[in-house]
């Protein structure tokens, strides 16, 4: 299901070590991170949480390779990505990293195809292919017969789904999603926190920011980030995988 | 990401914000639209020049003329020259391989008589080869023929109108008409000549329909008596036209031996003429050239400006884009197609209404509106110049934002 590992890889998938992040400079400066360290296995269904300013979006910006450190070092599968190029960066957000956003962040003059093709666009895929793995993402969220619809005519559960079905269309080892349930009311939360237990029984790597406990009860660790820093990396208490 | 895919992105985009795209383009539907009928109207003023030219010699017409020497004191060494003769058109034809024809003309005012009616017009002494040069034929009768020249025959052919002028109605073949006392029969009458520029009702070849035509022997021996034969001017026709310079800087070497170093004469090579008359119509043309390129720069910045201020509503998609994996380039390419897309509808309706202005303008002023490839070729480059030029600096902008700002931007 997941992009294959490099063969020799054995480690964790995510290793964070000493990780700093500083905004600005001079008297403005603020310390987002503070040297954060942490492992993340292949397979984990981990919950990053924090009050508001914790540095939590921050870190996550730093785990899906929208952003770099400025300080320490981050493994992605073994791989150093601190000092990577902004091209090799990109890369790895098409192929091996797959956004979920709170606010769903869709095209919103492009069908729902289009939306969940985008990926793909950038990764060079065929036009027939495209369109066949897009149509698959999006039945999976079971979509796939809204493909024509604009993100404006559907409901936000609906929206949330195609933006699921956009980020795993890619086939990436890690999903990250940044408060995925917080536009959402609770039922249609928790159908969207459904899907995410299911892909991570299908053996994806999920990481899912959020402060709501409840959300995070459904992860098998958890993360807790105050002021830039790690309170605690315990297992959850929640159904994790085969659970 | 592929270049088709940046247009489907980028027609989506126009497809939304017709009226924002409307409006970007107008200025360069405009710029497009008058280099486009100046590009017309240009290429049909010359075509018609040409056309024109081509009614007497063309552009392959050397023409010789006498010019007199400016200096007050006259040295015997301009003495022993007797400006332009018909040995010196001789000498032409032997020894200028490019010359194809070489048709020396002498001409002179004289009272022409029909019974009682008598008027003083040009009579023109010429050779057989003066019909072809001219594209001047018979309407009835014939011109004149080498056996003519030879036998210094008082024959003459009249154009369309001065046969009407001594004959009226009357049929003038084999009559006499009376030139200075000596009586030339009328073996000819000519074809009538005529050229209208535009609307205008004046015939510009009417001069040929007046003249009488005699033998260049019969002409010089019968009024001027001029032992050493000279002629008013030679008309020299070349090969081709490229071989134009070739041929004028031979017949000046000629002729300048043949008159002792006197430079008595003048060289006219048509298609320098036709060049340096198009560089002298070059400040009219730039003119439309530099307004059409104003406006075109007025789109451009008009473009650049409403791009710049819908870049707001657009920070939130090139973050989304770039999260998925867009890289930098990516994100400009679209932006820059985006533009280019946008000029190339304004350089299209700017194609049609230029097209329609040139008809118009032509229809106007009467000359024959045509369309050319040169005019879309004009239309195209500059709408995409315009698009990629001023796309430039949104597309670059667009493309160095940082993801995680553009992608909390509100």
């Amino acid at each position: 299901m997941a992009t294959p590992l490099p063969e020799d890889f054995k480690g964790p998938i995510i290793r964070l070590e000493g990780v700093r992040k500083i905004y600005g400079d001079g008297d403005d400066q603020v310390q987002a991170l503070r040297g954060i360290s942490l492992d993340l296995t292949a397979g984990d269904y981990a919950a990053i949480m924090g009050p508001s300013g914790s540095g939590k979006s921050t870190l996550m910006h730093i785990l899906g390779c929208l952003d770099v450190p400025t300080d320490g070092e981050y493994h992605l599968a073994g791989t150093p990505v601190s000092r990577m190029s902004s091209r090799q960066l990109a890369r790895i957000r098409n192929r091996r990293v797959g956004f979920v956003f709170q606010t769903f962040n869709l095209l919103p003059r492009c069908s729902i195809l289009r939306n969940v093709e985008l990926p793909m666009l950038y990764g060079g895929a065929g036009r027939a292919e495209r369109r066949r793995r897009a149509l698959e993402a999006l039945g999976k969220v079971g979509l796939a017969e809204r493909a024509r619809a604009l993100p404006s005519q559907l409901s936000g559960g609906q929206r949330q789904r195609v933006a699921i079905a956009r980020a795993l269309v890619n086939t990436p080892s890690i999903i990250l999603a940044d408060e995925p349930t917080g536009n959402l009311d609770t039922k249609t939360g928790q159908d969207i926190l459904a899907l995410f237990g299911d892909l991570h029984r299908q053996g994806h790597t999920v990481i899912l920011v959020t402060h709501d406990p409840n959300v995070a009860a459904r992860a098998n660790r958890v993360v807790r980030i105050v002021d830039g820093l790690v309170a605690s990396a315990a297992d959850g208490d929640g159904g994790g995988a085969g659970h | 990401m592929k270049l088709r895919e940046s247009i489907v992105d980028g027609l989506v985009d126009v497809r939304t914000h017709k009226m924002r795209t409307f409006l970007q383009t107008l200025g360069v539907i405009l710029g497009v639209a008058s280099l486009v009928a100046v590009q017309g109207l240009v290429d049909s003023g010359r075509r018609q020049a040409t056309k024109f030219f081509s009614e007497f010699g063309g552009l392959t017409k050397i023409l010789v003329v006498n010019k007199p020497v400016k200096e007050t004191v006259v040295t015997a060494r301009q003495m022993a020259s007797d400006g332009l003769t018909w040995s010196d058109a001789l000498a032409i034809k032997q020894e200028v391989p490019f010359a194809t024809q070489v048709d020396p003309i002498a001409q002179a005012e004289l009272p022409i008589r029909y019974g009682d009616y008598e008027r003083t017009n040009d009579v023109t002494g010429a050779t057989p080869d003066y019909t072809s040069v001219y594209k001047f034929y018979p309407a009835r009768g014939r011109f004149l023929i080498p056996d003519d020249i030879e036998s210094h025959s008082r024959v003459c052919v009249l154009g369309d109108t001065a046969a009407r002028f001594y004959f009226g109605n009357e049929d003038p073949l084999g009559k006499i008409l009376t030139i200075s006392d000596v009586g030339f029969k009328v073996v000819g009458v000519m074809k009538r000549k005529e050229f209208y520029f535009g609307k205008g009702d004046h015939n510009a070849l009417e001069w040929m329909n007046r003249q009488t035509f005699v033998p260049l022997s019969a002409m010089i021996t019968r009024f001027s008596g001029d032992p050493r034969r000279r002629v008013q001017y030679i008309n020299v026709m070349v090969d081709k036209v490229e071989n134009n310079p070739k041929a004028a800087m031979a017949i000046k070497s000629i002729l300048l031996r043949r008159h002792a170093g006197v430079p008595d004469f003048e060289v006219i090579n048509r298609a320098e003429r036709l060049r340096q008359r198009a560089e002298q119509n070059q400040a009219f043309d730039i003119v439309f050239l530099v307004s059409g390129i104003i406006s075109l720069i007025v789109g451009g910045i008009v473009i650049m400006n409403i791009m710049l201020a819908s870049f707001q509503e657009r920070i939130r998609e090139v973050g989304i884009r770039k999260a998925l994996g867009a890289l930098g380039t990516d994100i400009a390419a679209q932006f820059l197609v985006e533009s280019i897309l946008v000029t190339s509808i304004g350089g299209t309706l700017g194609l049609a209404l230029g097209v329609g202005f040139a008809q118009a303008i032509s229809a106007l002023i009467g000359q024959p509106a045509i369309i050319t490839m040169k005019m879309a070729l004009v239309g195209v480059i500059a709408s995409v110049t315009v698009g990629l030029f001023f796309g430039l600096y949104p597309a670059i902008k667009a493309s160095r934002l940082n993801p995680v700002e553009a992608l909390r931007y509100e």
